[in-house]
Parts: C-alpha cells; structure tokens; sequence
C-alpha cells in the first residue's frame, strides 16, 4: 500500500525485463519559465508484471491510478498487472533541477507520453511473440494480457515476449483510438482505496523506525520568530522526555513517545525574542494593501491592450468597486511530520510527506553540511497536502534535533504549528473598474491588485523588486472575456506572513475579485449575469458552451422559491475551462445554506472519470468554505486561529448534500482537473448573496462580512 | 491499572492515566488507524468507539475508561457494511480523515439503521474532510443503510 520509493537503478536492474525510457516534454507554465522534460520508465518483466517509475508523488488525487489505467489500455494487460511507484530522487525525474508535483499536471502533461510509450511497449511484445511463433506480427493482437491471432491466445506468454523483446531495438506503435479503451474514460476504481477504508496506510505519524524517539516542535508563534531562553524544569520531569533541543525557530521536545513529547512541550516555558513583526495586525496588513491600490507609480503593468485610462475617461458611465480577500491555511488533516535517522556513513536516512523531493533533500544536507547524495529521501503518502507540502520550513529543524540526539528521529509539529506557522495562501485586494458606452457595452476594464509576492515568499529572492509575480494577476491576464481596453497591473506590498503557493493558488482570489464583480456590474447595468458573460465571451465557442451548459444544468433563470437565489462564476485555470452555479437561502441567524452545486468542467478528456468527479466535489466542496469561513487572523505579528475551533472549514452540515458535475470532452489539449473547479465556488456563492441580499460581498470570508 | 476491552479482547493498560486513549491506542498498542489531527475534540480523525458511541479519542484520559469496552477500525477487517459501502462510493481522497469517518457512520447506522439527512448531519458534523468527500460519505451512509 503505501510504496517505499524505489531507486532507479534497482529498478532497471531486473533481469530480462523488457525497459523503455521515456521524455514527457515541458510544456507552458502559468507561471514562472518552461522547464526540460521529465523522464520516466516502463517495464515489463518475465512474469508480465508491467512496472512503471515516475516523478509523481499519490496524494490522493489519483494521479497513479490514472496513470496505470492508460498504460494498461495502450499495452493490452490487466488493470492489476500494473504498478505505478515514484522514484527516489535522482536527475532523470527533475526538471528545472528538482522534482515535484504541482500545477495540476499529474495526468494533461503525461498524457501523450503514456500513450505513446504503452503502444511502442505494445508493438515490440507483439513482434517479439510474433517472431517466436512464426507468424506476422501484423495479425497478432495484444488484450487483456494474451496474444491473440483471429480470436485465438498464442503459446507466447506477455512474460516470455518481454524477455525476447529486452534484447531487440523498440519498434514504434501507434497509439489506439481512445473510444476502444478498457480503464480510461470509465468507472476504474482507485488502487488505493481498499487499503485507506481499512486504515491501513502509513501516514507519516504512523512511520516508526527501531529505536525511534518523538520531538515536537515548540515554535515561536510570531512568523520567524526565535526562543530567547527557556525553563524546562517542568518539561523534564514529565515521564519520557529525554532531552529539549534548540532548534531553528524555538525548541523541540525530545521524549519516547508522541504523547510524552505533547505534554513535555506544553510544559515548556519559553521567553521569545523581541522581532520587528511583534506589533503586526490583519488591520495593519489590509490597511496597506488598500494604500498600495492607490499607488500608480508603483504598478507593473500584468497585460495592456489598449489604452484603458483613454478609455474610462471618455466612457458614458464608469463602475468601480474594491475587494479584499485574507491569507488562507491549507490546513491538511494530518499535522506536518518527518523522520530523520542518521546513518553509520554520516549520512540522513529521511521519510515523510513531501511534494517537492529534492527541494527537501537538498535543505536536509545544507543543514547537515553534508553532500545532497548523502541524503536518501523516501516520499509517504500525503495526509493531504493542497500545497503546503511544497515547503521545506521544518525540515531544518527535524534534522537539528536527529543530529543532536543522534538517532532516530520523529518531528513533529502540532495543529497549532500546521495551521499558524504560515506559508498560507497570500491576501491580496483588487480595484476594478470598467467603462461602458451609452448603449451598455463594456468598452474598458482595468483590474489593479495589490498584495505580498507569493512567489518571493516561497522562494526567497525568487522575484526582484519591479517584476511582475505572475500569480498576482493568475486568470486575469489570459481571461478570455473581451472588455474592450483592458489592463490589469499589481502593486507589491510585502508582509513578513510567509505564503506558499494553495490550491489554484492566484485563480483563487483573483478568479473571486473578476467574478463578484462581473455579478456587480452586470446588476448596475441593469443585465442578468449569465447574458452579460454571454456578452463578453460571444467571440469564443468553447467557453460559451461551458457557461450554456452550466446554466442549463444550474436551472438558470428557473423559478425559485421565496428567500432563495443562485449565482454564477466562470474561471479558466490550469488549462480547464470552469463554470458553477450554487443554489442558496440564508438561514436564521445569517447562516448560509447550500441547496444545489453545480460544477462543468472543460478538460478537453476525462482519463479516470469517478476519481476526476471526486476531485471537482472536493475542489468545489474547499472553495466554498474558504468562501463562508476561513482567513487567518494576524495579531501580535502571529496567526491566532490556529485551530479548528478558530480556524471554520466547512463541515457535513454545512456542505452540499451532492456537486452535480458535468465534464465536457472535445479535440482541445488536455485541462487540469485538481485545481480548476476550486476558484469558481468562492464567486459563485458570494453572487447568490449579492443575488438574495442586493448587498455585495466585497471582502471575505462571508461570514465575516455577513457579521459586521 | 486501568483494564479496558479492547476489540474484544480484555487487555491492561500500563500508560500513565492522564494518557489520551489516542495514545494508548497508538503508541501503547500499535493501533495506528485512528489518527492525531487536532487535540482538542474538533476535527474527529481520532473517533473510535466507547460502548458502541463514537468518541473523540484525543481528549478521554485512558483512567476514566477502567471497564470500558474500546473498538477500533482495526477490529472491522475490511468487513464492514460501511466500509464495503466507502468502497463502492470510492469515498476517499487523502485517505487520513477516513478512519474516524468510518467509525462515526459505523456507530450512527448501529443506533439509527434509517439516518435521514438531518440524523446524518448530527452524527457527521464533527468529523472534518478537507479533501471535501462529504457528498460521497452522505451517499455511502445511505448506500450502508441499505445493505
């Protein structure tokens, strides 16, 4: 179940087996450079058992079940023949000189490489099983496993045509016409669920190793804070703490178990250092990301078409409206872990839930003072991950404590760590302002937004001052709507909060600010929201397809009954094209309750569809309670809803009894489907207030605003 | 020393009595299903049940259990009507939060073998799922109830 990650030499090293290497080429990011292709390798061994080794890390988003499903469609094998396992780290399985999962493209980037590798895999068993039998290979199938010539199985098993293939060069096949597939495109269940309903898989804080001690972290709560000094009487006569080690950031709890660590930490009695963030408040923060919107010296300039400011001044009227949305927590359910074990050799022997391998591994050495090749990184399965385990920030610290007691090691963090030590999705605030004629046409748009560079944050140095951080402007500068003069601009105020990129990362806020405000424009020209999306899109077929069919799935323009509304986003993210309708009435007390939830989704091509389903439910499930509940409060320079009591998501009572979901295939390239359907949810349900109340929703999350 | 029945099996405790169950079930007796999310009785990965009730496992002190009888996912086996039905719905993502859903649908469909909507609501509220499953989890609690 839950896979160690293999090393590639080992994995090539199977005797007689049938190996093909091969490139999945780079393609455009939405932000940052192109990046060189990864590698990845197929095999196929004596006994048939069909294995393929690739970058991905299986977070749950069903990436290898989707990965095994076209490789066995193109091959002709069972589902269960196939393996999908994630490499250790190593140079064929990095790109941009590191390896990771992100940006939605588990499935549309590999896409057109499975297929292809699985029909040459195909072609070469078929020639060798047709070389070994005698007859031509043109009248030899491949299905299910067998080699069939007119209905009837060769005496050439997959396994014994492997081992003739191995030594022959590869012959080139032609992918099959995805209509004749077995797995994709149907009901394929995932190879990791049995497992995960037994609950048996080994999350982080289920790893052990012999003779492993726990730490847990005692972090400073003010964002890059430090412990001055520290009273530990207490803490060391709790039965099983050993020892409290300094660490990067505060201190760390060492005790023979988990439990004895918690109740040593909550002992602790720390003075922190003074910092220059002490006074630092979400009042203060949104006060200067408002000053910043005025600041037009300051703006780089994210796309211009036309002259917008030309545009505005000579417009019959104008509209304009702010917004403002907080820094969000991933907040995965499982707590941040690792496990650092020092090795006889000098070396780190590490395990834990990563998404960025290398970036981690490289961190553990620099912090050890040894060489990255002394490091041996094994990925676990994610307890959730959205984005925050792109990070690396408590690796230093788990390698400290390992190095310091000298063996191994689990470090922990707490749900007070998870959630308030940062790394959040950025806050962010937006003007917009449109211009229209005298007969209602929109003729001008400019968007400003201001905020912290999430790409700095993340990456320090990473973006120099005056450089645009795409994810600022993410969705706004490739909208497809048609505003006439258009520009969209980003003034950076930084904030010591630190941020990570968060699932959809800049569609999220930005995808709100553009939607809430096409529902406000359109309510002061007097136009239903979906004709004025009709409007600003009548020169693109393919997304008006995706807003008629989410209308008419959404029972747009249907009756209601008495105290209940609908409202309507559309935002293009990760190569998807995304519409939403959400049904709402507002219950007593202000509490907000969701009838309907509509989700269409323009892919392109689904390849696993109940696992893609699962992902827009949860996507759009996420999206709304961001939109209803959650933003971290800063006071006192740290976060203080560090939990679930403070820090709302959204529960069973308060979800959607069902996402009604709707794909829609064409010849288009390949979308994403992890990321997309989270953006629209905030806009679509923020427009069914503004809808039921005539009062707008300009700052989030709702229930803040509905509050005051 | 606290005796507690533990998956039908009589069993003493050598954890201090402070001790969360949680703990004990984790560190003390290599019953790792049930999982650590919170700490304080708000996201509900660490239910299991007590009498049959589903329970917060992080936030009851094994010294008040003496008596007691404790199950967890483990004791299920796979064999579960709710866990056959998690399956058929293909209910999880990240899997983490699954074990504590698990064993408050299990212990609401013993109590309540026709949940409404409302009674699914009630019984569910306190488990979190940030993957967002909670459509499938109210699909498969109906699916179980059928079974």
């Amino acid at each position: 179940m839950n896979k160690p990650m293999i090393d590639r030499r080992a994995f090539l090293a199977t005797t007689g087996a049938f190996t093909l290497s091969f490139a999945v080429p780079a393609r455009a990011q939405q932000t940052g450079a192109p990046a060189a292709p990864w590698t990845a390798y197929l095999t196929i061994d004596a006994d048939g058992k069909v294995a393929m080794l690739s970058p991905t890390t299986e977070m749950g988003q069903g990436t290898h079940t989707a990965h095994a499903a076209i490789i066995a469609d193109e091959i002709g094998v069972p589902l269960s023949w196939v393996s999908v396992d994630t490499a250790l780290p190593s140079d064929p399985f990095r790109r941009g000189g590191a390896m990771g999962s992100g940006g939605s493209a588990g499935v549309r980037a590999w896409w057109g490489a499975l297929r292809s590798v699985g029909a040459n895999a195909r072609a070469s068993l078929i020639a060798a099983a047709a070389g070994k039998a005698g007859v031509p290979a043109a009248e030899i199938t491949l299905d299910e496993g067998r080699f069939l010539r007119a209905g009837k199985p060769l005496a050439v098993t997959l396994g014994e045509a492997a081992t003739l293939a191995a030594g022959k060069p590869v012959v080139e096949g032609t992918p099959k016409d995805p209509a004749s597939y077995r797995y994709v495109g149907k009901a394929t269940p995932r190879v990791d669920v049995p497992a995960k309903v037994r609950g048996e898989p080994v999350f982080s804080q289920d790893f052990t190793r012999p003779g492993m001690v726990y730490a847990c972290a005692v972090l400073s709560p003010v964002f890059g804070g430090d412990a001055d000094s520290w009273d530990d009487k207490a803490t060391l006569a709790v039965k099983g703490v050993e020892q409290v080690v300094k660490i990067p950031g505060g201190a760390a709890v060492v005790a023979k178990s988990q439990w004895s660590a918690m109740k040593g930490a909550a002992q602790l009695k720390v003075r922190w250092k003074s910092t220059a963030i002490d006074g630092l408040s979400s009042d203060a923060i949104s006060a200067a990301m408002h000053r910043g919107l005025g600041k037009d010296a300051e703006a780089i300039v994210g796309k211009v078409e036309g002259d917008t400011a030309a545009a505005l001044a000579g417009a019959a009227r104008t509209f304009e409206a702010d917004y403002e949305a907080p820094y969000l927590a991933h907040a995965p359910m499982e707590p941040w872990s690792i496990t650092v074990e020092p090795t006889a050799d000098g070396g780190l022997e590490i395990w834990g839930p990563f998404q960025t391998q290398d970036r981690n591994r490289n961190t553990a050495a620099r912090t050890a003072g040894i060489d990255p090749s002394k490091v041996t990184l094994h990925t676990l399965m994610l307890g959730g991950g959205y984005g925050r385990r792109l990070g690396d920030d408590g690796t230093p610290a788990a390698v400290v404590t390992a190095l310091a007691v000298k063996k191994p090691v689990q470090f922990f963090w707490r749900r007070e760590d998870e959630i308030g030590q940062g790394w959040y999705r950025p806050a962010q605030v937006a003007r917009l302002k449109a211009g229209v004629d005298a007969s209602g046409k929109v003729t001008a748009l400019h968007i400003r937004t201001a905020g912290p560079s999430m790409r700095d944050s993340f990456a320090p140095g990473g973006l120099k001052q005056g450089e645009l951080d795409g994810s600022s402007v993410q969705t706004l500068t490739d909208t497809r709507y048609r505003t006439g003069a258009y520009r969209v601009d980003w003034v950076r105020v930084d904030q010591a909060v630190p941020m990570a990129p968060w699932r959809a990362v800049g569609a999220t806020q930005n995808g709100y600010f553009m939607e809430a405000f096409v529902d406000e424009l359109a309510a002061f020209l007097k136009k239903d929201p979906v004709a004025l999306r009709r409007e600003l899109l009548a020169h693109d077929p393919r997304a008006l397809k995706v807003i008629d069919e989410a209308a008419k799935a959404g029972d747009w323009g249907k009756p209601l009954k008495k105290g209940h509304a609908r409202g309507f986003a559309y935002v293009e993210s990760y190569g998807s094209l995304c519409a939403q309708v959400v049904a709402i009435s507002l219950e007593d007390g202000g509490v907000v309750k969701i009838h309907k939830a509509i989700c269409v989704l323009d892919c392109a091509r689904v390849v696993t569809p109940d696992g893609a389903r699962n992902q827009v439910e949860g996507g759009m499930i996420q999206g709304l309670s961001t939109a209803l509940f959650e933003g971290i409060e800063i006071s006192g320079g740290r976060a203080t809803n560090t939990n679930f009591d403070g820090y709302r998501i959204l529960r069973m009572n308060e979800s959607p009894h069902a996402v009604e979901t709707v794909f829609i295939e064409n010849g288009e390239t390949i979308g994403g489907v992890g990321e997309p359907p989270v953006p629209p949810a905030t806009p679509a349900l923020v427009n069914a207030l503004f809808a039921l109340t005539g009062k707008p929703i300009r700052k989030l999350p709702i229930s803040a605003t509905l509050a005051e | 020393m606290t005796t507690i029945t533990l998956n039908g099996q009589s069993v003493t405790v050598t954890s201090e009595p402070d001790t969360p169950l949680l703990w004990v079930l984790r560190e003390e007796f290599d019953l790792k299903g049930a999982k650590y999310g919170c700490g304080i009785a708000q996201c509900g990965a660490c239910t299991v049940h007590v009498g049959g009730q589903a329970v917060r496992s992080c936030v009851i002190a094994i010294g008040d259990l003496d008596g007691q009888s404790v199950t967890t996912i483990e004791s299920f086996d796979g064999q579960h009507a709710v866990q056959k039905a998690w399956i058929d719905a293909q209910v999880p993502q990240c899997g983490f939060c699954q074990p504590g859903q698990i064993m408050s649908a299990a212990a609401l469909l013993t109590e309540n073998a026709a949940p409404s909507d409302e009674d699914i609501d009630a019984a569910m509220a306190g488990n979190i799922c940030r993957c967002g499953t909670y459509p499938r989890i109210r699909a498969a609690i109906k699916a179980a109830a059928k079974a």
